[in-house]
């Protein structure tokens, strides 16, 4: 390590605190506004603490929204479409590292193609198509097209793990006498996990955090998911700031969770593109 | 061992059929769809060639929002690179606390793009806003700014979107900062170059290859980003100073019921990427990329 002058730490000091200030003190503000009564979130000058922290907000939140109904949508449509990403992508990307045939390279250059696609290119003839199929304002609509839109990256990312784990443990599992089967369940998978688990994680994200596809699919107000939901809230007449901040917090806790837990994993998966948007 | 054959290709059928119908597809029927007079929500529709495209040519408000949309999403791939490369060098440093500053500047990536919007809509609020509060007691202010005005609108959505997106270039610069060997700057350094000539002959050509991939991603995605800017338009009345072309193809289809113009402007911003893409890639690509 290089020693650093007094003035090059104060400098190094000056500029983390600032990053921190852009990056993170907006969301700080957002969570201290969710506990203040209204008194204060419209005192001038504003104040940094509460003074008188109260969980009213969040009260009327649950009270007088469908904040439960949505949150329970998007707990439904994100697990749902999780477990379809990765039911369909481990034996995909295990398909596309451990076997040879014709058109595999060219399937893989399209999958990462599909990658390019935003989805306001695709937004509107998958709209007509899901209609078309009676599938307009279900749940199963939108975890077809978060589906859709991660599985590109899924087979991508777990393509490059199953690369990294030498295939001589499956060859010396089957030759003690496990079929393939056996060998990729009790070999592969839990060497894969970290993997999978990021990939699971990511694809949650993703749905979690979507708007767009649910603004188009969904119209019923009870299938609705909680970015539609809040955006709706915060549209709806007078703006109860208090509110709106405290279904912010309540919205990013389980997003705030899962990162905490899957940040070791995600330098690995960046290299691969695993993150979209 | 890599078994030849079938297996493989059925282990990855049902992942490729849905990736074909649900996103090929409709990328194809989009195309067809904008040869297509439709109104959204019935089933009749009438072929009329290239209209909607000739149209389109003629059409002030497409334009513009050409125009918009460039101005958004080069101002604001810029400043994420800048402010991303910038702030994944500050986080290679070694100092006390830097694992928990790295996950806390990631959260803007992490968190829904409602989320961002809705905060920085209170931060920004003309009358109880921080930002204003700031400004106007710094002095750098004489009164509040109307931040969701027409003069103001598109700074407020460019301070948004580089906010929200440029943890992603921030992530992508430090993995790659981390697998530069030291050898290289111990060498620079016996050659008397100072932190500068470091950075410029060291470090940004090691970047180089990691920085391509970034801005071909980051490209593609601001210039067809929607929700960010969508949900910037709500409320007040300056919609029209921030319509870009993915905002102008919904209104289109969802607004005024045309679904095959709508369709017809999602093309040409495909068509246009892939252009730029191939332009990008063909002055660009070194031998050793991707």
């Amino acid at each position: 390590m290089i020693r650093r002058s007094a003035w090059q730490r104060l400098g190094l000091g000056l500029a983390v605190a600032a990053l921190l200030a852009f990056a993170a003190f907006p969301l700080l503000w957002m969570g201290l506004t969710a506990l203040k009564p209204s008194s204060e979130i419209f005192a001038w000058p504003p104040r940094l603490l509460p003074e008188a922290p109260t969980l009213s907000n969040i009260g009327r939140l649950f009270e007088q929204t469908h904040f439960v109904t949505y949150f329970r949508n998007s707990v439904i449509v994100s697990s749902a479409a999780v477990v379809l990403t990765l039911l369909l992508a481990v034996p995909g990307a295990y398909g596309l590292t451990r076997y040879r045939f014709f058109g595999r390279e060219m399937i893989a250059a399209t999958v990462l193609f599909t990658y390019m696609f935003a989805p306001i290119m695709i937004i509107i003839p998958f709209y007509i198509v899901m209609r078309t199929l009676g599938l307009a304002n279900t749940h199963m609509a939108l975890v077809l097209a978060y589906c859709a839109f991660s599985l590109p990256f899924a087979l991508w990312m777990l393509r490059t793990f199953f690369q990294s784990i030498p295939i001589d443990l499956e060859e010396a599992a089957m030759t003690d006498g496990a079929s393939r089967f056996r060998a990729v369940i009790h070999v592969v998978i839990p060497m894969a996990l970290p993997g999978i688990i990021a990939t699971g994680i990511l694809t949650f994200i993703l749905a979690w955090n979507d708007y767009i596809f649910a603004r188009i699919l969904i119209s019923s107000d009870n299938l609705k998911t909680l970015p539609v939901g809040i955006a709706d809230l915060y549209n709806a007449s007078v703006i109860d700031w208090g509110m709106i901040m405290a279904s912010g917090l309540l919205v990013i806790i389980p997003v705030v969770i899962v990162f905490s837990y899957v940040q070791k994993f995600l330098v690995a998966g960046w290299g691969s593109g695993g993150v979209k948007g | 061992m890599q078994t030849r054959g079938l297996p493989g290709l059925l282990l990855v059928l049902p992942a490729l059929l849905l990736l074909t119908t649900l996103t090929l597809y409709p990328v194809g029927y989009g195309f067809w769809l904008s040869l297509h007079a439709k109104h959204s929500l019935f089933p009749q529709q009438t072929f009329v060639g290239l209209d909607n495209y000739l149209y389109l040519l003629n059409d002030p408000e497409f334009w513009e929002s050409l125009r918009i949309g460039l101005i958004y999403s080069v101002s604001t791939i810029l400043l994420q690179l800048v402010l991303g490369v910038a702030a994944a060098l500050l986080l290679h440093q070694g100092f006390f606390g830097r694992n928990i500053v790295r996950g806390l500047v990631l959260f803007p990536y992490m968190i829904p793009t409602v989320v961002a919007v809705i905060l920085w809509k209170w931060m920004l609020n003309n009358q109880f806003g921080l930002i204003n509060f700031g400004l106007v007691s710094l002095g750098i202010s004489s009164g509040p700014i109307n931040w969701f005005g027409r003069s103001y609108i598109m700074i407020s959505l460019i301070l948004v979107s580089v906010w929200q997106f440029f943890p992603f270039v921030l992530l992508a610069v430090l993995a790659r900062l981390q697998s530069i060997p030291t050898e290289l700057y111990d060498a620079a350094r016996v050659d008397g170059a100072g932190p500068v000539n470091r950075f410029l002959f060291v470090t940004l050509p090691q970047l180089a290859s990691v920085l391509f991939i970034i801005i071909l991603l980051r490209s593609i995605w601001m210039f067809t980003k929607f929700d960010t800017v969508w949900l910037m338009t709500q409320g007040g009345g300056a919609e029209r100073y921030i319509r870009t072309m993915p905002v102008y193809a919904y209104l289109r289809t969802f607004n005024y019921y045309e679904a095959g113009m709508g369709a017809a402007v999602a093309i040409v911003m495909f068509l246009m990427l892939v252009v730029a893409a191939a332009t990008y890639f063909f002055l660009f690509r070194q031998e050793d990329q991707l």
